[in-house]
């Protein structure tokens, strides 16, 4: 009984975790209508920035955040300007292919200037037990996750929807000549959405790497997560990930278990492709699709 | 004017046949005059063009694009091994049972993956093939992740193996040809361009899409037991790997998606440029990666599309022409 009641929290709070991963990934998709396949891979390259910026200048853990996101919102200006910008009108395929091939690129790029050694991030707070009693414990890693989850996806929708860049952005998503005509450059838009999702990616760098170990190869482990937040929650739906992200933690911390820690991430596949199947648009995703 | 165009086409067909002719004789006297070296390269130019067709017909003309194409390479690489190693039964046995488990695997996982649509599909399909990953690791059935080696292949008789590997790659070749010459080469495409206009003129889009499934997942299956007898040796986290899809994705692309010629002329630049790779480890992806985007930027059809705008070059022909 109190494992299961640890799993059940364990699995929320992990959830948290798992929607910061995703949201990058959604937002992406929901305003270009483009998978970027990189995502995985470039907050791996995010948790790998942060361990060089926190060995370089030591200690406080936000200098080197923003350091971090300085350096990926550059990354993702150029990869959005110089690349994708360059093939999103023809056609899903050359778009797609263009983030897959820079996924590979980033991995081995991961792999040669810091081997495939794991890495970590925890610190004296990540490993400390805030919660402690008989029937359950928290550490503060995963309480950190939940918590900035939480603020990550509130601030998110609300600068979509109630700022000017917002509904900018909103209006390319929704007709891409419309919003042309409105004075809207969508190119710059989609540049802006890419290094918001960037700036996301970096976070949840952070908070992998701080709850977990990671590898320069970790990155498609972590799509493969993000992928399966954002379609159980509904592609470009910035409360669904949140909410694919907790049914998603508490289905591998639940199935773990009950069928032994072999196969936590299988049961957390398999609940994926069940709810793909049964409600193939997501939980909060509206039927409108790119 | 017309019978002067008819005797062009023919005297252009006879061309094509003989140099058709000529290659494949000069293929299969290959490995009497040839190097070893020579003869493993063409090996995996064989085999790298089956499964590079078997994905352009899903990704180019059924619009099927699939990242988990490896959960058949791994199940028939796992057929082979408990096969042939486990059980010491025949080769040949192990592509009869290959086969009739990829056709039943692809009936099975067809009825979830194909109620997704597009980037669902896509999803959906890598999602299967890490599962069977993870499940794998975790079979006691399938000796957990240790794996096995596959020592029956070491007593192969390599220009035996040379033959099957040619014949995989020109029957994986013709199914694509004979498919898309047919009536349903003709559905494909129109459900490629326009699915709604497609079903509108009588197009049975669900039979359609899973005859072209189950023909992909069992040629990539019986291309698997060929790649695994190559490699001897088989555990869960290559055979499920998504390098292998990635190879496929490449192959296509820099061929150019959607063509015949395609495929072929992409798998032997992978297989070239790997094995020159080799020479530089830990760069060889990297430079595939910068390879691939470099390539989608310049030209998005591939070498063989850029080459049919270009100059009309078109080997197989099964575009149908107004």
């Amino acid at each position: 009984m109190e494992a299961l009641v640890q799993s059940i929290f364990s699995g929320i709070l992990l959830g948290g975790l798992y929607a910061v991963v995703g949201v990058g990934l959604s937002i992406v998709f929901g305003i270009m209508g483009l998978t970027n396949i990189a995502h995985g891979n470039m907050m791996i390259m995010c948790s790998f920035l942060i361990m060089v910026f926190g060995t370089m200048c030591g200690g406080n853990i936000i200098v080197m955040l923003l350091l971090a996101v300085v350096c990926v919102v550059v990354f993702g200006f150029l990869f959005q300007n110089f690349l994708v910008n360059k093939v999103i009108d023809k056609g899903a395929n050359p778009a797609l292919l263009v983030t897959f091939g820079i996924s590979i690129v980033i991995q081995n790029v991961l792999t040669l200037i810091f081997g495939a050694d794991s890495r970590s991030l925890q610190n004296a707070f990540s490993t400390k037990n805030i919660v402690s009693t008989e029937w359950l414990s928290i550490s503060g890693g995963y309480l950190l996750d939940f918590i900035v989850a939480v603020i990550v996806i509130l601030a998110l929708s609300f600068f979509i929807k109630n700022t000017r860049i917002g509904r900018a952005i909103r209006a390319s998503s929704n007709d891409v000549r419309a919003a042309e005509l409105m004075g809207v450059n969508t190119k710059m838009m989609y540049t802006v959405t890419m290094c918001i999702a960037m700036v996301t990616a970096c976070i949840a760098g952070l908070l992998v790497g701080q709850t977990f170990v990671f590898y320069p190869y970790s990155g498609p482990q972590y799509l493969i997560i993000a992928f399966g937040v954002v379609v159980i929650g509904g592609m470009g739906s910035i409360p669904g990930t949140l909410l694919g992200g907790i049914i998603l933690g508490l289905a591998q911390l639940l199935g773990s278990h009950f069928f032994g820690p072999g196969y936590q991430v299988f049961c957390g596949y398999i609940v994926m492709l069940i709810l793909l199947t049964v409600c193939p648009a997501g939980l909060l995703g509206n039927a409108k699709r790119k | 004017m017309n019978t002067n165009l008819r005797e062009q086409t023919n005297k252009s067909k006879l061309t094509k046949i003989i140099s058709f002719i000529v290659i494949i004789a000069v293929l299969a006297i290959f490995p009497h005059v040839g190097s070893d070296y020579g003869r493993n390269i063409l090996i995996l130019i064989f085999l790298y063009m089956a499964i590079g067709h078997m994905w352009n017909l899903l990704a180019g003309y059924t619009g099927l694009v699939s990242l988990g194409m490896q959960a058949f390479i791994g199940i028939s690489g796992y057929v082979l091994a408990l096969v042939v190693q486990v059980n010491g039964l025949p080769i040949a046995l192990a592509f009869v049972v290959a086969a009739v488990i990829a056709i039943l695997f692809a009936l099975l996982i067809s009825l979830p993956i194909f109620k997704m649509k597009g980037v669902y599909f896509t999803i959906g399909t890598w999602i299967i093939a890490e599962a069977l990953y993870v499940f794998f690791v975790n079979w006691k059935f399938v000796n957990f992740g240790i794996g096995y080696n596959i020592t029956a292949a070491y007593r192969m008789n390599m220009n035996a193996f040379y033959y099957m590997c040619m014949i995989i790659g020109i029957i994986a070749t013709l199914i694509v040809v004979v498919i898309l010459r047919s009536k349903m080469g003709l559905a494909l495409m129109a459900m490629r361009d326009n699915e709604d206009a497609a079903e509108m003129r009588g197009v049975r889009l669900y039979r359609t899409k899973l005859f072209c499934f189950l023909v992909a997942s069992v040629m990539t299956a019986i291309t698997g037991v060929a790649l695994y007898l190559n490699l001897a040796t088989i555990r869960p986290g290559p055979a499920f790997s998504i390098d292998w899809t990635v190879a496929m994705c490449f192959i296509v692309i820099i061929g150019g998606i959607g063509t015949i010629e395609g495929p072929i002329i992409g798998a032997i630049i992978y297989v070239l440029l790997t094995q020159f790779l080799y020479s530089f480890p830990g760069y060889s992806n990297l430079i595939l990666g910068i390879i691939a985007v470099a390539l989608i930027l310049a030209a998005p059809k591939g070498i063989m599309g850029y080459l049919e705008d270009r100059f009309g070059f078109d080997i197989f022909g099964i575009r149908r022409r107004l």
